[in-house]
């Protein structure tokens, strides 16, 4: 594979040039972000790179999953800031149902599937990790965004069930069945498009740095399968536990 | 007014002595929303299971809430709602609103037929040794309250709303509850359906023992009923003479 030195990422900046003077030009107002977003690449992903050989040479279970722990935490704080709900706790029921289903899922890729020896293996855990947690989480904030928009609008319905001695697992039943579908139809989508439509980051880059594109393909499926099952099991457990803090002790409905 | 044949409709329901809870008492209640002045505050009333209360009063005066705060929708914001007794905080509060059903002021049906509008409160847990009223029965029960061209496999989300109202009102009286929480019951019905359904719910009252609370700004004249007059306004709420139907 052909190594990129500092002068090949200088010569990089071009792009961004370019795009920096189409802003001027255009006056579209976008310089300041533009330079600032340029500069946060540089450093996130130097200092994520460091990290990562830091991790890699010590290779311990417990830095690894810390790792893995600290990259779910700022999936969960993705999905805090994207799900526009102020009403209702979300930030610690999401996190830790992440934690918990995101940690299983990735044990049974690396020591089962795949079968990596130890499973912690940091070139293998923490990527495929970071994949099953950049996935889910879009699959989250569907999902809740869905659950919220969906008990608003049916307040009416739900209370209505309550009345006639629903539980609210009872009157929630349809909504919570169309937030987890909701959260989980790109990933099914992506199962049908795959390879047609686009080329998974992650394939590619194992082309790239000259794999057989067999290979690639074969980890590519298991990753796809992967997030599958991950979505699933990750929205299912969010939107569940999420749904209970939307209820007080007496089974009312706090979303107004 | 046609004749209707109600013996095979209210043999279905629940006998008297099977009713729970006994009594139901305001301790004191208060309730405020955030941001706004208080909607009432220290009313008292004790409703006793058969009891038939309307509650009249002018609009934003908290009617509905009061309704709400009965099958615990609502907290009070001060003093409590108990039942024989205890708080409504505590207890099994799916068992207390499964017997005191709440008939909305706007009429909600849930996606699919009108009958499984009628039987979707048995599909519930706590219902679950109760079998649904057969088609026969249901059937009866449309036709009681003037809806024979409304079919059983008709699409619910097609009635009109007074339809709705009356699919409501039968809904939630086949759940067998020992108090009915009505929120203007008849506010879209015309003439003759709204004396049938008031007609209906002074006979539930007089043959079956079944409470009915009645939030409403219409005119209503008992037939039958002992009917306990409450008027809320100006956040107090206020007993008038209690009134018996001429017929009675």
């Amino acid at each position: 594979m052909i190594e990129i030195g500092p002068l090949q990422l200088v010569l990089c900046l071009i792009f961004v040039v370019v795009a920096g003077t189409g802003s001027v030009v255009l006056r579209l107002g976008l310089e300041r972000d533009l330079a600032w977003g340029t500069v946060r690449t540089f450093a996130q992903l130097f200092l994520v790179g460091y990290v990562l050989k830091f991790v890699f040479q010590i290779s311990h279970p417990v830095l690894v999953l810390l790792v893995f722990a600290f990259m779910i935490f700022w999936a969960a704080h993705a999905v805090r800031g994207r799900v526009k709900e102020k009403q209702v706790r979300l930030f610690l029921p999401t996190f830790v149902s992440m934690l918990v289903s995101y940690t299983a899922v990735a044990w049974v890729v690396t020591a089962v599937i795949v079968q990596v020896d130890p499973w912690y293996k940091p070139q293998y855990f923490i990527p495929l990790g970071g994949m099953i947690a950049g996935n889910s989480m879009n699959a989250i904030t569907l999902a809740l965004e869905r659950l919220f928009a969906d008990l608003r609008d049916g307040r009416a319905r739900v209370e209505l069930a309550l009345s006639l001695g629903a539980t609210y697992q009872e009157a929630t039943a349809p909504m919570v069945r169309q937030a987890i579908r909701t959260g989980m139809i790109p990933s099914i989508n992506a199962l049908m498009t795959v390879g047609l439509v686009s080329l998974p980051g992650m394939m590619t880059g194992q082309i790239l740095a000259g794999s057989d594109p067999v290979v690639a393909i074969e980890y590519q499926i298991v990753v796809m399968l992967m997030l599958v099952a991950s979505t699933a099991i990750g929205s299912t457990i969010v939107v569940h536990v999420v749904r209970r803090t939307c209820f007080t002790r007496s089974s009312q409905l706090i979303l107004r | 007014m046609t004749t209707i044949d109600w013996t095979p409709l209210l043999a279905h329901l629940d006998r008297p002595s099977a009713l729970w809870p006994k009594k139901i008492e305001l301790d004191d209640v208060g309730l405020q929303f955030e941001g706004k002045p208080p909607l009432f505050a220290g009313l008292n009333l004790t409703i006793d299971s058969g009891d038939f209360i309307l509650i009249q009063g002018p609009s934003g005066s908290g009617k509905s809430s009061l309704l709400r705060l009965l099958n615990r929708l609502q907290d009070p914001t001060t003093g409590d709602v108990l039942v024989d007794g205890a708080s409504t905080a505590e207890g099994d509060i799916t068992r207390l609103r499964r017997a005191l059903a709440w008939v909305q002021q706007t009429p909600v049906v849930i996606d699919g037929s009108v009958a499984d509008n009628l039987t979707w409160a048995f599909g519930f847990d706590i219902a679950k040794r109760k079998s649904p009223p057969d088609r026969e029965t249901l059937r009866g029960w449309l036709d009681a309250v003037l809806m024979e061209d409304v079919a059983l496999d008709d699409d619910a989300s097609v009635l009109s709303v007074g339809q709705q109202q009356r699919l409501s009102i039968v809904r939630a009286l086949l759940t067998g509850p020992t108090l009915l929480l009505c929120d203007e019951p008849t506010s879209a019905l015309d003439d003759a359906s709204r004396e049938i359904v008031q007609d209906w719910l002074e006979r539930v009252n007089i043959e079956k023992g079944i409470g009915v609370v009645m939030v409403t700004h219409l005119p209503f004249t008992p037939r039958r009923a002992r009917v306990r007059r409450l008027l809320l306004e100006a956040g107090s709420l206020i007993e008038q003479q209690s009134e018996r139907g001429a017929e009675a």
